[in-house]
Formats: structure tokens, sequence, C-alpha cells
């Protein structure tokens, strides 16, 4: 290793996946901006001088997606002008009926882009090999990474970067229901110099396991869960060590904002909240919600919720998480200057609502509201 | 609003008429019909609805027919404390002029379209448009329960005496409550709109992704298998190759045994030989014993069956004898009965003869009692011939007797009766004409006659005196009658041929004497000639007699030279078979009587009838002997030919025999069975030697156990090439599945749910907070609409009782309509009462809503056009007086055609209409 390497290090592309909380609408918009986050990563290369890219499993959302996807992706492929290795993932499990066996695929792909499907080490440049351990299936029986440097010895001429895709044992917390990576494992393998970088997918959010192992995380957020999404990651190894850098490519913002709503000034601030955030055409935001406002302040909430959502990707009330009640109160209905049964009705629903009734809160709110448009 | 007075000029068939109405109280207007009473209410909607430069065809239809003029209305009332006078002309010189007194005494005045602008401003703001449509009752509309609930005065009167408040500022809420309740829901409560378009689209995303999830778990289902497959597979190909790696193995084993297995093979072989060649001598040494056994029973056999022959034959010799005798018998008995049938037939030609003669004589003296009836039919002929005299005639003829007497008697008494008398010597001489009586010419001395004269009558004493004496009058026509009567009796006599009645009708009497014989004559000739005519049946029996007695002679003689012949043959028979003939007599001589010759036919018939059963029972004997001989012959044969057949198997056997000892003798043959026992011996020896060394090598199981491997090899690869075909399959399925984009079309599916999904549950929510809110605000209505009707309804029961009794009550409706009615205790919805009792519901409920809002000031009158059509005497004078006490708290207008209706109205103005 007389010389340093640079190359890029992407993962979970997951093409052809779909939000069904972004509409219609948002959902084209969204798909197109995770093909345009791959085409910037052929820019970074570009820039960086990156020899090639990887791209650690879950290219695609699933081996059946619909043919426009795949070819779109060999489109933004042919966008990277360097060497590209593709991973499978557990999305895009090298099982029988596999995306990358099949017709559409291997028709389409582009000449420069190349599939793991073995787990024999691959020289992508001299001097630097590539060890794959794609998933063969969605359930493997062990430690999906091992198969990629069981059988290795370290080697001072050569550069390996191993290519793997799972969860690390120590970051599952043992939730997951499927084999994790032994991470001890790795880092012994890293330390006896049989792997100088082991790039990991699986995880969007990019995250560093330690200066030789990394999850770069997925090209373009999914989901408001993602602490790092949108990142590729230029990574160097030369004989002074390693470098890993992130660089944005993604273009997408999905938010959770959770507001604590009692009166008109906790409505302004939420107004506000809105108003400041940048990219709205390309951000969806996840409300959650507690407190309790008057019919007016109700209806006015409503109507900001309503606005942002036709500015916004997508807006929408967290309903695990929405709990703001209407509270009407004397005023409210004074104001309204009903008398006679009208008056009676609500007075009920009124007190319905007091005493639990969530669907009386309802009712009042469009009796209110009727009642001030026919006013 | 008071009406004061309304004018009328050339509109529609009234000329000029004005109309004043009491403001308080109540006014009948009186017209006949097409005088021009719904003309007023027709004129007080126009003038407030249309301008008088108004194109509507309302107005082009109140221009009298044919007259170019201009309808022009003029009306005063008072509205909201102002005076009005208001007048319209339409169409030609169109004006419209309003003045209006306000409280204050201030006059005002407009004219042209803002007279029309201010008058309907005025109207429209003072006058309750449903108010006034429910208390002007257009003609034919009386019928019609009024539906008052929106009357704002009415609502205001009743909120007012109920104190509750009526909703009546929340009327757009609830009108808004009731378009969104509509937005989501039918009256029916099932979803509606975009609402139940959602719930539609939800199920069928539902289903589309359904249908996506399941396509996407059979691809599931498929790599699980496929995974199956390959493992599967991989499992199989390593059993082959292991297995046949033993197959190899094994077939080097079997190629070191075969060299055994093929020695084994060759002393088998010779075994085998020996085996056979044993096996050959044996059979030799076994068909020499059988020969020899086979000679010995045969010898015995064939004696046995020579001796039940010979008793064969001998029984079958004295059957045949038996058939004879029997045979011979009934021949005899053949014969007999032959006789025994002639005998028969004699007697019955016998008995024909006798019956033939006693016909021949009966009907000779039939013939004879025919001539002499014939005679008689020709004699009684002879006599109706000569008679001419009939009932007819005798009837005509004592009629005419009748007619002459009575003429005479009219002459008698209508003609002079002559009395002439001779007293002196000179004759007295008679003539005349007409005369009747016996008229002498001339009268001798003393001598007097009467005549009746009905011509003329001359009496003269020559030379002294003539007297005539004529008849007058009707003499001559009693004359004639006589005359005709007298004439015509001759002519019935003439042709009667008699001289008088009694002649005649003496020739009657005869006449039906000779009938009488006449009818009797030809009844017996009848009689006699029923059976045909006797004489040609005599001439056939006495040719059949003429012809039977010669046949009958010439039987005799040939019966005579047959007899010895005949009495030589039965002899013959009789005497061997004495029994047969017991009863054989010698034919008797022929009876010459009747009933000789029937018994002569029934003994022979008799004797007849015992040689049929002889001869059935000869037939029955001998055809049994018959079958008895046949049997026994039957039985001859057969032992004859076993007996041959037995001699012939013998002869067969003892040539067998002989011809095999001329091959080899009887101990030649046992020799060599033994020499050939001892071969096989040790052969065997010598196999039992190589098996042992075989078995040491395990030879045989060598090859079992490779066949068994080949076919667990085969039976391996076609495993494994179903795997692989299996796998190809389900491959072929998943890239057809990765084309179809099935994945893809599951998320797009499930995208799509979720989004009608949204949209429906915020429909939903919607629907139901529209429901809840609906369904609250409608229960409160209900409620204060229950409270704010019992002033409307205490009112009408208390006008209804006025009329109908204490009993009345009425329930309301939301609308504030009466929906039922109380009466003595029955309680029936208001389309279930007579047609008056609903009239009379209706204008009580008008009356009970005038009076309500009779204080407020958005009262109006009440108008009816025409009502009470369906009410009795009673009823008029209650409803009468219920109108009357009406016009005590508002205006009351009725227009009508019949006064009478409305007698009972107290203090009622009555205006009569001319036309």
């Amino acid at each position: 290793m007389d010389e340093s390497i640079t190359f890029l290090h992407s993962s979970d592309w997951q093409l052809g996946m779909m939000r069904r909380f972004l509409g219609p609408d948002g959902q084209a918009r969204w798909g197109q901006a995770r093909l345009d986050a791959v085409a910037r990563i052929g820019e970074v290369a570009e820039r960086t001088g990156a020899a090639f890219v990887v791209v650690t499993g879950d290219v695609f959302e699933h081996n059946q997606v619909e043919r426009q996807t795949i070819l779109r992706a060999c489109e933004a492929l042919k966008r990277i002008p360097v060497p590209v290795v593709l991973l499978p993932g557990n999305h895009d499990a090298l099982e029988p009926g596999s995306l990358w066996t099949s017709s559409q695929w291997l028709a389409h792909a582009p000449e420069h882009v190349t599939v793991l499907t073995e787990t024999t080490p691959f020289q992508i440049v001299p001097g630097v090999e590539l060890v794959g351990a794609p998933w063969r299936s969605r359930r493997p029986l062990s430690d999906p990474a091992a198969p990629g440097y069981a059988d290795l010895t370290a080697d001072p001429k050569t550069t390996r970067i191993l290519l793997a895709h799972g969860q690390l044992t120590s970051l599952s917390g043992g939730m997951s229901d499927v084999p994790t990576i032994d991470q001890a494992a790795l880092e012994a393998a890293v330390a006896d110099g049989r792997l100088q970088y082991v790039g990991l997918g699986d995880r969007h959010s990019t995250t560093r396991v330690t200066d030789r192992i990394w999850f770069s995380g997925t090209q373009e957020v999914t989901s408001p869960e993602e602490d790092a999404p949108g990142n590729v990651l230029k990574v160097t190894i030369g004989s002074g060590g390693i470098d890993v850098e992130p660089i944005r490519v993604g273009a997408w913002h999905m938010v959770d904002h959770r507001v604590d709503l009692f009166d008109e000034e906790s409505i302004t601030a939420l107004e506000d909240w809105f108003a400041e955030l940048p990219d709205k055409e390309r951000t969806y935001v996840r409300l959650a919600g507690d407190g309790s406002l008057s019919l007016p302040l109700l209806a006015r909430l409503d109507t900001i919720i309503d606005a942002q959502g036709e500015v916004f990707a997508s807006v929408e009330r967290w309903v695990k998480f929405w709990t703001v009640r209407p509270a009407p109160d004397a005023a409210d209905l004074e104001s309204l200057q009903l008398s006679g049964p009208a008056r009676a009705a609500m007075e009920e629903l009124r007190q319905a609502l007091a005493g639990g009734d969530e669907g009386a809160g309802a009712a009042l709110s469009l009796m209110h509201r009727l009642a001030r448009d026919a006013g | 609003m008071r009406l004061h007075s309304l004018a009328l000029r050339d509109f529609r068939g009234v000329k000029d008429r004005i109309v004043r109405f009491r403001a308080l109280g109540t006014t009948v207007v009186v017209g006949d019909n097409e005088v021009g009473k719904s003309s007023l209410v027709e004129a007080f909607g126009l003038i407030f609805d249309l301008p008088d430069d108004s194109k509507s065809t309302r107005i082009r239809g109140i221009q009298p027919v044919g007259q170019d003029v201009g309808p022009e209305v003029t009306v005063e009332l008072s509205l909201a404390g102002r005076e009005l006078t208001y007048a319209k002309r339409w169409l030609k010189n169109r004006s419209t002029e309003l003045s209006i007194v306000e409280p204050d005494g201030r006059r005002q005045s407009w004219t042209g379209r803002e007279a029309h602008n201010e008058a309907e401003r005025l109207f429209h703001e003072n006058v309750d448009p449903v108010l006034w449509q429910t208390l002007m009752v257009s003609q034919g509309q009386s019928l019609v329960l009024p539906t008052p609930a929106d009357a704002e005065p009415l609502i205001t009167a009743v909120t007012a005496e109920s104190g509750t408040p009526v909703d009546g500022a929340s009327m757009p809420l609830v009108t808004a409550v009731e378009h969104e309740f509509q937005r989501y829901w039918t009256p029916r409560g099932k979803p509606t709109g975009d609402f139940a378009r959602s719930a539609k689209a939800v199920s069928a995303a539902e289903l589309a992704a359904a249908q996506a999830l399941q396509a996407m778990e059979e691809v599931q289902s498929d790599i699980r298998r496929a995974e199956r497959l390959n493992l599967d597979l991989a499992d199989v190909a390593g059993r082959l190759a292991e297995h046949l790696t033993g197959v190899e193995e094994l077939r080097e084993r079997k190629q070191a045994t075969d060299e055994i297995l093929l020695r084994r093979d060759s002393v088998r072989s010779r075994a085998e030989t020996a085996r056979a060649r044993l096996e050959n001598h044996t059979r030799t040494r076994l068909e020499r014993e059988r020969l020899l056994d086979e000679v010995q029973r045969f010898t015995k056999t064939e004696a046995e069956l020579a001796a039940r022959r010979a008793d064969a034959e001998l029984v079958a010799k004295t059957a045949a004898e038996m058939v004879q005798a029997a045979e011979a018998t009934l021949a005899e008995v053949v014969e007999l009965k032959d006789l025994r049938r002639t005998d028969v037939q004699i007697a019955e030609r016998r008995v024909s003869d006798l019956m033939d003669r006693a016909e021949l004589d009966r009907l000779v003296g039939q013939q004879t009692e025919l001539v002499d009836v014939r005679a008689r039919i020709a004699a009684a002929g002879t006599i109706l011939d000569r008679i001419k005299v009939d009932d007819a005639l005798v009837a005509a003829l004592e009629e005419a007797r009748a007619a002459v007497v009575e003429a005479r008697a009219a002459l008698a008494a209508g003609v002079p009766e002559v009395s002439v008398r001779r007293l002196g010597a000179e004759p007295v001489e008679l003539s005349g004409t007409g005369l009747e009586g016996n008229v002498p010419s001339e009268l001798g001395f003393d001598e007097s006659t009467e005549v009746l004269v009905s011509g003329e009558l001359v009496v003269g004493v020559p030379g002294q005196v003539e007297v005539t004496v004529r008849a007058g009058g009707d003499a001559a026509a009693l004359r004639s009658r006589v005359d005709d009567a007298v004439r015509r009796e001759k002519d019935l006599l003439k042709k009667a041929g008699v001289k008088d009645v009694a002649a005649a009708r003496e020739l009657l009497r005869k006449a039906d004497t000779a009938s009488a014989e006449l009818n009797e004559a030809r009844r017996t000739e009848k009689s006699l000639t029923a059976g045909g005519d006797p004489g040609e049946r005599i001439a056939v029996l006495t040719a059949r007699l003429g012809a039977d007695e010669e046949t009958e002679d010439a039987g005799k003689e040939t019966a005579v030279e047959g007899v010895p012949g005949q009495m030589s043959l039965f002899e013959e028979f009789a005497s061997p078979h004495d029994t047969l003939f017991d009863d054989f007599d010698v034919p008797e001589p022929e009876p010459d009587d009747l009933s000789g010759a029937q018994r002569v036919l029934e003994e022979a018939r008799s004797g007849l009838a015992d040689a049929e059963r002889l001869l059935t029972d000869a037939e029955f004997a001998a055809a049994q002997a018959r079958k008895a001989a046949d049997e026994d012959r039957s039985e001859a044969q057969n032992a004859r030919a076993r007996s041959e057949l037995a001699g012939e198997r013998l002869a067969a056997a003892v040539e067998a025999l002989e011809s095999a000892r001329s091959v080899l003798d009887d101990e030649a043959v046992a020799v060599a069975e033994t020499e050939a026992t001892a071969e096989v011996e040790a052969v065997l020896e010598e196999l039992t030697a190589v098996q042992e060394q075989a078995d040491e090598a395990g030879a045989d199981q060598v090859a079992g156990e490779l066949t068994h491997a080949l076919a667990v090899a085969t039976r391996l690869q076609g495993e494994r090439d179903n795997l692989r075909d299996a796998l190809r399959t389900t491959e072929g399925r998943l890239e057809q599945s990765g084309r179809d984009g099935l994945a893809t079309r599951r998320d797009v599916a499930e995208l799509e749910l979720a989004a009608v999904r949204t949209e429906h549950d915020s429909l939903l929510r919607r629907a139901e907070a529209a429901r809840r809110v609906h369904e609250t605000l409608s229960r409160h209505r209900a409620e204060a609409q229950t409270k704010y009707s019992e002033p409307l309804q205490s009112r009408i029961e208390a006008l209804g009782r006025s009329v109908y009794g204490p009993s009345f009550r009425v329930w309301l409706d939301d609308d504030l309509a009466v929906a039922e009615r109380e009466l003595d205790g029955v309680r029936l919805p208001v389309e279930a009462l007579s047609t008056g009792a609903q009239e009379q519901l209706a204008i009580i409920t008008r009356l009970a809503i005038s009076h309500l809002v009779s204080t407020g000031e958005g009262s109006v009158p009440v108008i009816f056009d025409d009502a009470l059509g369906w009410s009795d005497k009673a009823r008029l004078r209650d409803m009468g007086a219920l109108l009357g006490r009406a016009g005590d708290h508002g205006q009351v207008i009725i227009l009508t055609c019949m006064p009478d209706r409305y007698e009972y109205v107290p203090k009622a103005t009555f205006i009569k209409l001319d036309g």
C-alpha cells in the first residue's frame, strides 16, 4: 500500500420504494429525488477523484420492482463515471427470482457496473480487492458478513475492502429477527490486517462504528426517524491511515415535530416554525401534538395545517401522538348568539365533550363553524 | 293587514265594481258563478305582484275578451298602521298610483314604478307570505290542511304565548346543519355523495391491495419453494454421487464371482439333463404298469357288460310284444266307435224325417184355412165396393134433412096459411105457385084443405069466383131457402144411392160389418203366411220326403247287403273282447213315431260316447306300452354299445401292451430306471459342491445388490430430474413476476389504499360529526316544537269543541299541521276523516291561526273562496257560529255562490254581486 486509494461508499438506495404519507405527487417527486441523489454520487466521484463506488446492499426496494425502476436505475448508474460495485442485500437478495439474475437487469446493466454474487475476492483496481458477502436469501442462517472474510489471510500488498449488509449485533439491541453481524469479529479482522475497510449497509443513517467500519446510510432520506441520511462516504485509504468523509447528496427532509397547543401564542409559534423550514416542497412533516384549544383556535389550527399541507410535500398529524382537544368556553357560545334549540344542542355537546366524549368534540367544532358561517 | 275595499274595472267579465269589506268582522260576498268573485282575490294578488308594464300572460288573461281596454284595480287597505290607496291599470293607459296616510296623518304619494316598488316593499315587509298563503283559501283548496310552521307571525305569537323561544334566528344554522348532514347522509342515514364514493373507493382499493398482496405472497412462496428445491437438489445430487460410487464397487465384485457362477451353471445343466433322463425312464416304467393294469381292468369290464346286454335285450323283446297287443285292442275299439257313429247318423235321419212329416201335415191344414180366409176377404171386398155411403156422407144427409125441416118451419111461420073448404056443390079448383102442402087441384064436397102460400094461390069456382092469394114480404126468400134445402137433400140421396137417411144409415152399418170382417180375415191371412207361403214349404217338404224315402229305401238295400259282412266282423272282434261289446245290441227296427225315433237317437248317442271313452283308454294304454318299449329298446341298445366298446378298448389295451413289450420288455424297463437314478445322484453331489463355493464368495448376493443399486441410482436420477424441472418452473414464474413488477404493484396498491383510506377517514370524521350535530339539534328542535305548538293546538281544540263537543282533541306535527284528530275517544289520522270533517278541520285551523296572530302586527284577513260545500245543516250552523266569532278578532272574507251555507254566521255583512 504505497499509494492511497479513494472510493465512495453508499448503500440502501432502495429504488422503487414508496411512502404512503407523501401522496401521489410527493411520491413521484421523492422517487425521482432518490435517482437524482444517485446521479449526484457520480458528480461527487468525479469531483473527488474516486476510483470506484461501492453500494453495500439494498440497491432496489424489491426483487420484483417494475421495469421502469430498473431502467431508470441503469440510467442513473450510467451517470457515475467510475466502476460501480453493487452488493445484493436483504431487499434485493440473490435468491431465486432475484432481480440480479433477471433478463431485465442483465440486458440493461451498464458495463461498468459489477454485482458481487460470490465471496471470492474481486480486484477492482490493482492492489485493491473487494470481498463481498451477498445475501442469498432474506433469511440467512448466520452472520451475513462472515462468508466474505472467513477464509482470508492478511496480505500486506493488498487493500481489502469488505462489502456487507446487515445490522450489527451491537446496534440492533437484540431486536433483529435475522442473524446480525458480529462486530467484534469484524474489528478483529480489521485489527489483524485482513481487512482495511468494512463498508456496511442496511442502516439508513450515516454511522461510524469504528474508523474503518462504517454504515454509509441511504443517499436520500426515507423516514423521519433517520438521524443522518442523505450522505455518501468518501473513503480514502492510504499508508497513513484512513479518512472517511460524509458528503451530502440528498435533497429531501423528513421531520418529526412536537408541539403543545393551548393558546393563540402556541398556534402562532407553530406557524413561525413552519415558516422557517427550508425546502418546504421537499419536506415531509409529521406533527405530534398535545393540548386543548378553544373552538376558534382549533378551527384556525385546522386551517393552518391544511394550508401547510399544500406548501410542504406533506404535513400530517401523527395519529399516535396527536391529542389536541377542543375546549369550548362560554365565550365561544355567546359569540354565536344562539338561542332556543340550537343553543341547547350546542350546550349538550359541550357537556358531552367535557365528559370525555371524543365524538362530541368534532361535532361541536362543526356546529361552531356552521353557526359562525350561518351567522 | 286589513282590506277595506277592492275596485275592479274592465277586469275579466267585470265592467266596473267596487266591494267594501268590514275591517273587523265577517263579510260574505255572494254572487253566482262567473260573476267575478274569484277575480277579487286574483286582482289583489296581481296589483302587488306585477307592475303596470308587465307582459305577463296573467295580465293578458284578465283583459276582457274582444275589448281593447286596460284592466284596472284599486285597493284600499290598512298596513302596519298606514292607510293605503293603491290603484293600477295595465295594458291600455297604464298607470300606478299609491297614496299613503301615515299613522301621524302625513300623506305621501307615488306614481309609476316607484309606486309599485313602494307598495311591494310595504307588502313584503309587513305581510308574511307563508301566513298570507295559509289564510287565503283559493277556490277548490278548502280541503287542504294548512302547514304554517314557517309563518313568522305565528311563530312570534306562539313563542310569546308559550314562553318557549322559537329558534327563528337560528334557522340559517338549522338549514346549514341540514345541508351539512345531507352532504354525507341520505334521509335514511345511508352514506351518500363523496362519503359514499370514498367508502366504495376504499373497498375497491382494499380489493386491489389484497390481490396485489396475494400475488406477492405467491412470489414469496415461490422463492421459499425454489430455496427448498435448491436444497433438496443439492441433497439428492450428493446422495446420487455417493451411490454411484457404491455401484462401481459392486460391479467389480460381480466380475470376480461370475466364473464360479458359470461353472455352477454348467453342472446345473448336466444335472438337468440327468434328471430329464431319469424322468424319461420313470415315465416308461409307469406307462408299462399302466398298460398292464388297463388290460386287466378292461377284461373284467367287458365280461360284466356282456351280461347286462343279454338282460336288456330280453326285456326289450317282451315290451315289443306288449305293444303289439295294445295296438290290436286299439284297432278294435276304433272300429267299434265307427259303428256307433253310423247308428247315431241313422237315428238322426229318422228323427228328421218324422219331424218333416209332422210339419207337412200342419202346413196342409194351414193352407186349407188360408184358402177359406182369402174367400172371406174377397166377399167383404165386394160388399164394400158396392156401398158408396160413408160416415161423412151420412152426416151431410142428416144435416141436409135438418136444413129442410128448418126451412119449412120458417116458411110456415112466414107465409099465409089458407084454409079452403067446399061447402057447396060447385067445384072448387085450386091452383097456383109456391104452395106448400098437399094441395088438391079440386076439392070434393065438404072437403077442406090448408095451404101455405109462398107464391100465389088461386081458388076458383069456375064461373063464379076466383080468389087469388099472394104471399108478400119474405115469402119468396123463405120459399127459395126451402127449395135449396130440398134440392141439396136430393142431391146427397142420389149420391148415396138411397131414398132417405135411414137407408143410408143401414148401408153404413153394413159397410162397417164388412170392413170388420175384411180386417179380421186379413189378420188371419197374415198370421197364416207369417212363416212364408205354406204352399212353397209343402212343396219343399214333399220333395225332401220323397227323396228321403228313396234314399232310405236305397240305404235299406245297402244295409241289407252289408249286414252279413258287418256282423261277421263284429263277431270276430267280439269273441276275444267280450267286455268291450257287452252293451252293444243289435239295432232295433226303426220306430214310426217321433218320440220313439228320438229315444233310439239318444241311445245311439250314448253308445257312441261309450265307444269314444273306450277308444281314449285304449289309445292311452297303447301309448304307455309304446313308451315302455322304446325305453327298454334304448336300454338294450345302450347295453349293446357299451359291451362292444369295452371289447374294443380291451383289444386296444392288449395291442398297446404287446407293442410296448416288443420295444423293451418289462425287466429292461426296470434296469434302465435304476441306472438313471444313480447318474442323477452323482451330478447333484457335484452341484452342491460348486454351490458351496458360490455361497462362500457371495456370488448370488452381489448380482442382486448390483441390480438393486442400479434401481436406486435410476430413482435418484429421476428424483434429481424432477427437482430440476420443478426448480426451472418455479424460477420461470419468479422471472415472470419480476418482469411484472409485482412488488411495485403491491406498493402502488397499498399507497392508493392508504390515500383513499385517509380521505375516507377524514370524510368519516366529518360525516359522524355532521350526524351528531344533526341528531342533537333535531332532537332539541323537536322538543321545542312540541312546546310551542301547544298554543295553536289549544286554540284549535277550543274552536273545535264548539262544533264537535268536549271530546274533540288534535295533535300537530313538526310543521304545526294537524296530524290526528280524536273525537269521542276515537283517534284517527286526518287522512282517514270524511271530506266534510277534513274541510271543517282546515277551516277551524285557519281560524285558530288567525286568532293567534290577530293581536300582532302581522295579522292578515282570512279569506275563503267557496267553502263548506261538504257540511250538513247542523254543521253549517255550528261552523257559521264559529265564523261569526272569528270576526270578533279579525277580518274574515267569504266568497260564495251559496249564501244559505252562511246564513248562520252572526253579524255577517252580505254583499250581493250582480252579473
